[in-house]
């Protein structure tokens, strides 16, 4: 993994930076000594580190303002992070760049019921958000299994999902404002409590930017009146083909349950032996689909679904009977990641998603795949929306294994690609499938979504690195910036 | 404009007629056609109009003026309300309208890919027999690619979204000619930026929209309507906050005003009470569908509504809604001869009934004739001004009413615009709403259009 050369004269400077950064945040806020960096040296994706120059640990958008203008004054690269969770290394700190964690904007600002919203500072935990407003009945929808822990401004940074996204959408889907801080310290607020604003969609554009247009300050979600009732389906196949059919077909029928998730042989046992959730352990593949809404509904949904199932080959259907049956049901999907975690030193998590109708051939060649490499894999995913996460099983004190376990990893990837999928369903690219953008998109289209860049961030110094393979000047896509007939970053790094 | 746009000349003509043949025009009224759209707004005719039939055609025609600097207009079907296909600076308009091919419909993923030409109600024909529907439904017989080039929505948008929900991949032809896919048939994507969302309501300034990916539904298994009238616009408005904050998958919730219920009535031949009226339409099974009328009929009830009717069979249904669907012909027919500006702001669902009630008000106040029509659900509301083009002083009466709906409206934590766009008839409004977020937009308009060919003189000025 090629990240920038750092560039030594920042480094050299460093002793100035950390002064000019005490200025605005005072006391602890700003982080120099090495044992506290080494807190942040990596996200989700632990396999490849890097302290910081300094971590910066600001309480105000006023603060956050100041450091941007401050760090493009200076011309030193930021990196943003939120809780750190990321598992494509979008947070993945620079030797020459100041990461500026947003752990402290931790306080939601409004709750308001009339009109569905909670305005919340992007620091806030996701699940903080359902937390806050769960008394009254209400939630807030996208749900990444990471949601104790990751902050709703890094949700927006890779656009995440979740087991319910199939219904409710993901984090773009639920996202009706946002406060954040430009490159040049500059304040802007997008959306609002209203539906769609007009003009172009900077709120779209923001989600899933990966920290490389702006720094978000403070969000304004939609939350959602929970179900009157929920119930859930647990359905064993004797084949992966056979499940991906049933998935094909509820949908079909015209069926979008509030969830539908499917796992694989070698997670179904991982999953049952560590929270015994009473999972089949004799069948191919599991499907936990969920029924949600008015209770007339809901029953006859499960009718439907069930019916369905057992036209589609199912050896096995269990529907929940209670609330506490379908926590259970949830349970062991919920803890599958830990659970493989378990049976394996390593596992390497993969994002892709797919047209639905691809899923057996996908299922198939991940098999394939599987056998030629030695790796043990284990297939989680959002059966619903076609977002697979195999995990591939592997142990990083084996010399080589990590490399083959990229190799592989890579070889899944353009293989959604090539059947119509992308590369990353909720993940985000990050460092970890920078190196693939290529596969998914042109040459024309990567460099128009870096003159997007641009637009935002000419010098490249937010989060430099991430997302694209190759950074081009702004004045090769045909904008020119010359100050006092120089370029303004004439020695910018290309990689 | 800083710079003057440059004019067609036969040499931009002759390197067209090699694209397209025959197909384009510089007739005076196929041009003053394409300058003309359903809106007040002074028609600003092309230079010419090419008729495309693919992207590789729009790619070259985008070329030969992007060589000459040139501007481009891309036209659909001319429904738009704010003046989106005027040339007001003359130049090339190509229209899409021959682009009407489904490309392809994939039942199992429950999507369909769709030429920019295709128009709503044609998709939907086209699916028939699949089960699945596109809801999308602004009212107008608009192209898909028009309704994606202004985030169009329409009375459904409180269950199904707006166009910003139900795009999921475009081919879009940029400034210089070259084409790009912003994305993919995935359902989802956090694969670098999201140039869809930023494609989708760009109202032509950033590129042209050749194909369009769409998000389908099942055609629900049930669907009931119900009317309802209320006491006053607040305990209407009220209604509707309990119903959706209470789970009620409501799939449509429409309000006329008054005196648009006097109209409807006299129009219509119909017999409704002359009081702000509700209408509901519920999607689901049938069992849910009964119980959402009943939740609802209760919330009405509490808040003083009264003669709650519904129906699940299409013909009573039909009836009941026959007053919505003829609102727009009901109010033109209020005044013979008169051409109907729609406003369209938008506010947080807990201000309307202050919006809608304050705007009534301000309406009394003034010499103007108007009815009001709200996709509430969304917060959205459509004041219909009926005025005389040809009087100055009724159309600056008309605009200084705009411009306090649109002050009202954004002091209230609300937008300019729920539906229908910037055009160049609210750019200003743009600014007033979103202050130093509109210096972001300039900077992507001059990335991705550095000459300022695309539309220009839309949504931002340069």
């Amino acid at each position: 993994m090629r990240m920038p050369e750092p560039d030594a004269g920042i480094i050299a400077r460093r002793s100035d930076i950390i002064a000019g950064l005490r200025k605005i945040v005072p006391g602890e806020g700003v982080i120099v000594d090495e044992d506290e960096l080494r807190v942040y040296e990596c996200d989700g994706l632990s396999a490849y580190r890097q302290l910081p120059l300094i971590v910066v640990l600001p309480e105000t958008t006023a603060q956050v303002s100041a450091i941007l203008s401050f760090c493009l004054a200076e011309g030193v690269k930021i990196v943003p992070r939120g809780a750190g969770t990321s598992l494509a290394g979008g947070t993945l700190p620079l030797a020459d760049g100041v990461t500026v964690g947003l752990g402290k904007f931790n306080r939601i600002l409004d709750i308001d019921y009339e009109n569905r919203v909670v305005v919340a500072q992007s620091g806030v935990t996701n699940l903080g958000i359902s937390d806050a407003v769960r008394h009254r009945g209400f939630y807030y929808a996208p749900d990444p299994s990471s949601q104790i822990a990751c902050s709703i401004g890094g949700n927006v940074s890779t656009n995440s999902g979740g087991v319910h996204s199939l219904k409710y959408g993901l984090t773009t889907n639920n996202l009706l404002g946002l406060e954040m801080v430009l490159i040049n310290g500059e304040v802007v607020h997008l959306g609002g409590k209203h539906l769609d604003s007009e003009g172009y969609d900077l709120l779209g554009l923001m989600t899933g930017s990966e920290g490389l247009l702006g720094i978000i300050t403070e969000v304004t979600v939609r939350i959602l009146q929970k179900p009157e009732c929920a119930r859930a389906l647990l359905i064993g196949f004797s084949s992966n083909e056979s499940a991906g059919d049933c998935v094909a077909a509820i949908i079909g029928a015209g069926i979008i349950p509030g969830g539908m998730e499917m796992m694989d042989k070698p997670a179904i046992h991982a999953a049952e032996d560590f929270v015994h959730a009473g999972y089949p352990r004799d069948v191919e593949a599991l499907l936990i689909v969920e029924a949600d809404g008015p209770e007339a509904e809901v029953e006859h949904l499960i009718e439907r679904i069930e019916a369905i199932a057992k036209e589609s080959g199912a050896v096995n259907v269990r529907i929940s009977r209670d609330e506490e049956e379908r926590l259970k049901f949830w349970a062991g999907r919920k803890a599958a990641f830990p659970a493989i975690g378990r049976i394996s030193p390593d596992y390497y998590c993969m994002d892709g998603t797919i047209p639905r109708n691809k899923l057996a051939q996908v299922l198939k060649r991940i098999g394939a795949l599987s056998k030629e490499y030695g790796l043990g894999v284990a297939n989680v995913f959002h059966a619903g929306d076609g977002n697979l996460h195999p995990l591939i099983l592997y142990d990083a004190n084996k010399p080589g294994e990590l490399e083959a376990v990229e190799e592989m990893g890579a070889k899944i990837l353009r293989l959604c690609v090539e059947v119509g999928g992308v590369l990353t369903g909720e993940h985000g690219v990050g460092i970890e499938k920078r190196d693939l953008m290529d596969t998914m998109f042109t040459e024309d289209d990567l460099k128009q979504q870096q003159r997007v860049k641009c637009a935002f961030d000419d010098g490249h110094l937010l989060n430099p690195g991430k997302v694209y393979p190759t950074l081009h000047r702004c004045a090769e896509l045909g904008r020119v910036h010359v100050h006092r007939g120089q370029f303004r970053f004439p020695d910018l790094p290309r990689f | 404009m800083a710079v003057e746009a440059a004019r067609v000349n036969d040499d931009l003509i002759e390197a067209l007629r090699e694209i397209v043949g025959p197909r384009l025009s510089t007739s005076a009224a196929v041009c003053e056609q394409h300058g003309r759209d359903e809106s007040y707004h002074t028609p600003h005719p092309p230079d010419v109009v090419v008729f495309a039939e693919s992207t590789d055609e729009v790619a070259g025609i985008v070329k030969a003026c992007a060589r000459r600097q040139v501007p481009v207009i891309p036209f659909g079907a001319g429904t738009s309300l704010e003046g989106h296909v005027a040339a007001l600076h003359g130049g090339v308009c190509i229209d899409l309208g021959a682009m009407d091919q489904v490309v392809a419909v994939n039942p199992e993923d429950m999507d369909a890919t769709v030429q920019a030409g295709v128009t709503r109600a044609q998709l939907n024909t086209y699916l028939r027999d699949t089960g699945l529907f596109f809801p999308i439904d602004p009212g107008a017989e608009a192209s898909i690619g028009g309704m994606t080039a202004t985030r169009a929505s329409g009375t459904n948008a409180v269950r199904y979204g707006t166009m910003r929900e139900n795009v999921l991949a475009l081919i879009v032809v940029l400034a210089d000619g070259r084409v790009i896919r912003t994305s993919r048939r995935a359902r989802k994507s956090s694969a670098g930026y999201d140039l869809t969302r930023l494609f989708v309501g760009s109202e032509g300034t950033l590129g042209v929209i050749t194909e369009i990916t769409l998000r389908l539904y099942g055609i629900p298994e049930a669907i009931s309507a119900a009317v309802c009238a209320f006491p006053t616009v607040a305990d209407a408005v009220n209604t509707v906050i309990l119903t959706i904050q209470s789970g009620v998958p409501v799939a449509r919730i429409e309000l006329l005003d008054k005196r648009q219920m006097e109209a409807v009535n006299t129009y219509s031949d119909l017999e409704y009470a002359a009081a702000p009226t509700l209408f509901f339409e519920f999607h689901g099974t049938e069992r849910a569908v009964a119980e959402q009328a009943e939740t609802v009929q209760a919330i009405a009830a509490d808040l003083g509504g009264e003669n709650f009717a519904w129906a699940t069979r299409p013909e009573d249904r039909d009836k009941l809604w026959k007053a919505r669907h003829d609102a727009l012909y009901a109010s033109l027919a209020l005044r013979p001869g008169c051409r109907g500006w729609v406003t369209d702001v938008c506010v947080p669902i807990s201000r309307l009934a202050e919006c809608i009630t304050e705007t009534t008000a301000d309406l009394e106040k003034s010499p103007l004739i108007a009815t009001i029509v709200g996709h509430v659900g969304d917060g959205n509301f459509h004041v219909v001004l009926l005025v005389d083009p040809d009087q100055a002083e009724e159309i600056a009466e008309a605009e200084r009413f705009n411009e306090r709906l649109v002050m009202r409206a954004l002091a209230m934590d609300g937008t300019c615009t729920g539906e229908h766009g910037i055009g160049h008839g609210k750019m200003d409004f743009l600014i007033a709403e979103h202050g130093e977020a509109v210096g972001v937009m300039r900077a992507i308009k001059q990335a991705l259009d550095p000459d300022n060919i695309m539309n220009p003189g839309k949504i931002v000025r340069v």
